[in-house]
């Protein structure tokens, strides 16, 4: 069997039948196998965004994604999804064509040392310089793709390589991998900590969905009756309808969230790495707290702030083991009652006829499926989604997060529908970011997969144009899109079906429409420019001394 | 603050770089370093300079699938002089 063949025969033998990807010359032999094979491949319009597909596709069913580029400038365009991939810890297998191996070093046509470019935003990377290498470098990338804190990682093959017979997959076992587990004097120290506390809050991150560990963490919520915030990454982890679930914290999270981190005695951190867009200014973040970290990297635990107690392992099989029979319902009620203080009102008549996003999202939030999966670009409606939307489950919500890339939403959405085909999928872009993977509207016309896209239109690059305003004296600098194309003109000539709306009566029925058409659609909403995101924590500020409201 | 870090690596390509790029990135300074293949392995000894705690690159050498075995030592302060916490074996979880 040529190399070609056993590549796909590979994937095929990992449950693998959907792939994303790119043709050109160094990969040609996979895409000529491609057409003998049950894989499917989705052909996208460019390489950044068929592997933002793949991690829609993987981060959607927490399941491996794969995508395939040629050499060279295929290869070089996946480097941003690669970092995205690294950042949000998604598992990936990245398939790139490599000049033949007589020709590497030669500056031949389209060589790229993709190995030496990856380096540092893959999990792994691999260059397979041997035909036996070939589906035993594969079966590594999986599993390192999955196991532990997931990732993504890069398989490089010569052209000849894939040409070439080599030797005939045989499945081995490779033996399950051991996670590490805290003894038990550790777990009884988490248990006394959290004993011992008047105050604890638990700080929800990406980890606890990655691990699978949903339903262990909303136990232990409600089994000790604790407050709880999460990250972007843990949105959907905590049941929204736990009194003490205050949303999202961090420079725009919630002044409920927020504060009740400021001022609790312990910080149960889990799944979550402190991140700076968490802490604000890291020696005023949480001031009071023992901080008590659960994560299966050790690498995160001490990094960014000393642990009082750390639990390294599986989240799904610590969590069980957490408990405190000090009754801490005081204090839920304490912070159920801030979470009231410091909720968010919607008019939906604000007065001046404008749409304004938070209350549009929280209709969409209403009006969408429980299971919808909403895909983000990065900027103001981001944020906005991440405050005023409520999610069922961390695979709902898939927002780049550590490397905050524009133009992730529309390929992101693909890769969720065609992981999902009967989900709802609703990609909220904004107008900046839309433009940036634009050519994906032409794999939603291919496929017509029932992908809704709502721009939300401010004619700026909004969050770059709030700071201007808020901490760069309203010098704005390049950030009007006032010549902005006409977006529903631009879906038609794709034949997606669009629709414009600008006052705030219109809101619904065109969300109505939206939902409810059968195949993809694209709604251009108009906003006010002068809109913010609120509160905001400006930087180098500690999170408790946020700025709730316009001044 | 100065150590003393040994590493033992599959001889893979690029594994020296990995290396490198890693004590760059995490923020240390290489004083010396010397590298030496064996029969199927790659010796590396380096040592290093930097102000924070250690942990922050030794924990991210240990995430690279290359790496064998890693030990450390802190120099030039005889309270430190024994092995650190690093080189005890970590998971390979990350
Ligand atoms: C690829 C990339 N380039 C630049 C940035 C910096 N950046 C962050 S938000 C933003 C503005 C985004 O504008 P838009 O997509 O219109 O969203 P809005 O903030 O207006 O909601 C920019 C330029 C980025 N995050 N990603």
């Amino acid at each position: 069997m040529k190399g070609a063949q056993a590549t796909l025969q590979y994937l095929t033998a990992q449950g693998i039948d959907r792939v994303f990807g790119y043709p050109g010359g160094a990969i040609m032999p996979l895409y000529d196998a491609l057409l003998d094979s049950p894989v499917r491949h989705y052909l996208c319009r460019h390489e950044q965004g068929a592997a933002f597909a793949a991690i829609g596709y993987a981060r959607s069913t927490n399941q491996v994604g794969v995508c395939i580029a040629t050499s060279g400038p295929g290869a070089t365009n996946l480097i941003t999804s690669l970092a995205d991939a690294k950042l949000d810890s998604v598992p990936l297998v990245v398939i790139t064509g490599q000049v033949a191996r007589a020709a590497m070093g030669t500056d031949a046509f389209q060589e790229v040392d993709v190995l030496g470019l990856s380096l540092s935003i893959c999990k792994h990377s691999m260059q397979v310089m041997s035909p036996e290498d070939l589906v035993p470098s594969l079966q590594h990338a999986f599993r390192i793709a999955s196991e532990g804190r997931p990732g993504p990682v890069l398989v490089d093959i010569p052209k000849d390589i894939l040409l070439m017979e080599v030797p005939e997959f045989e499945p081995e076992d490779q033996g399950a991998l051991t996670l590490p587990q805290p003894d038990e004097q550790t777990i009884e120290a988490a248990n006394q900590l959290l004993d011992n506390s008047q105050r604890p809050v638990v700080y929800v991150g990406g980890g606890v969905g990655m691990a699978d560990a949903v339903q262990e963490l909303r136990h232990f919520i409600a089994r000790n009756n604790l407050p709880a915030v999460c990250t972007l990454k843990g949105l959907g982890s905590a049941d929204t309808d736990h009194p003490g679930y205050l949303g999202m914290l961090g420079m725009h999270g919630l002044a409920a969230a927020n504060l009740a981190v400021q001022g609790c005695d312990l910080l149960i951190a889990i799944g979550a790495r402190l991140d700076d867009r968490v802490t604000g200014k890291l020696d005023e973040f949480a001031p009071h707290a023992k901080l008590l970290h659960l994560d299966i990297d050790p690498a995160e635990i001490h990094k960014r702030r000393q642990a009082d107690v750390s639990l390294l392992g599986d989240l799904k099989q610590i969590l069980p083991q957490l408990t405190c029979p000090q009754d801490k319902t005081e204090w839920l009620e304490r912070m159920a009652t801030l979470k009231a203080e410091k909720a968010l009102t919607y008019s939906s008549h604000s007065g001046d006829g404008q749409i304004h996003a938070p209350s549009l999202l929280r209709s969409l939030s209403d009006l969408a499926e429980t299971d919808a999966i909403v895909t983000c670009d990065v900027g103001q409606h981001q944020m906005w989604v991440a405050q005023h939307m409520l999610f069922s489950h961390p695979t709902c919500h898939l927002s780049s997060g550590g490397l905050g890339t524009m133009g992730f939403g529309l390929p992101a959405a693909i890769g969720a529908q065609v992981a999902n085909p009967n989900k709802q999928v609703v990609a909220v872009c904004g107008d900046g970011s839309f433009m940036m993977n634009v050519q994906e509207l032409g794999t939603l016309r291919r496929y017509q997969m029932p992908v809704k896209i709502l721009i939300l239109d401010n004619q700026r690059l909004g969050m770059v144009k709030q700071w201007q305003e808020l901490f760069h004296e309203q010098r704005y600098s390049e950030t009007d899109l006032s010549d902005n194309p006409e977006f529903s003109r631009l879906a038609q000539a794709f034949d997606i079906e669009a629709e414009q709306i600008q006052s705030a009566e219109q809101v619904i029925p065109a969300l109505k429409r939206m939902l409810s058409h059968p195949g993809p659609y694209l709604l251009h909403v108009r906003l006010d420019h002068k809109d913010n995101v609120w509160p905001i924590v400006p930087p180098n500020t500690a999170n408790h001394q946020m700025w709730e409201q316009p001044r | 603050m100065n150590y003393q870090i040994d590493l033992l690596l599959a001889d893979q390509p690029a594994v020296l770089e990995r290396v490198l790029q890693t004590t760059r990135y995490r923020g240390f300074r290489i004083n010396q370093l010397n590298m030496q293949p064996t029969a199927s392995q790659l010796k590396v000894s380096m040592q290093v300079y930097g102000k924070q705690p250690i942990n922050i690159l030794t924990t991210q050498l240990h995430k690279l699938y290359d790496l064998a075995s890693l030990e450390c030592q802190a120099q030039q302060n005889s309270t430190l002089g024994r092995r650190s916490l690093a080189a005890q074996t970590l998971p390979k979880t990350a």
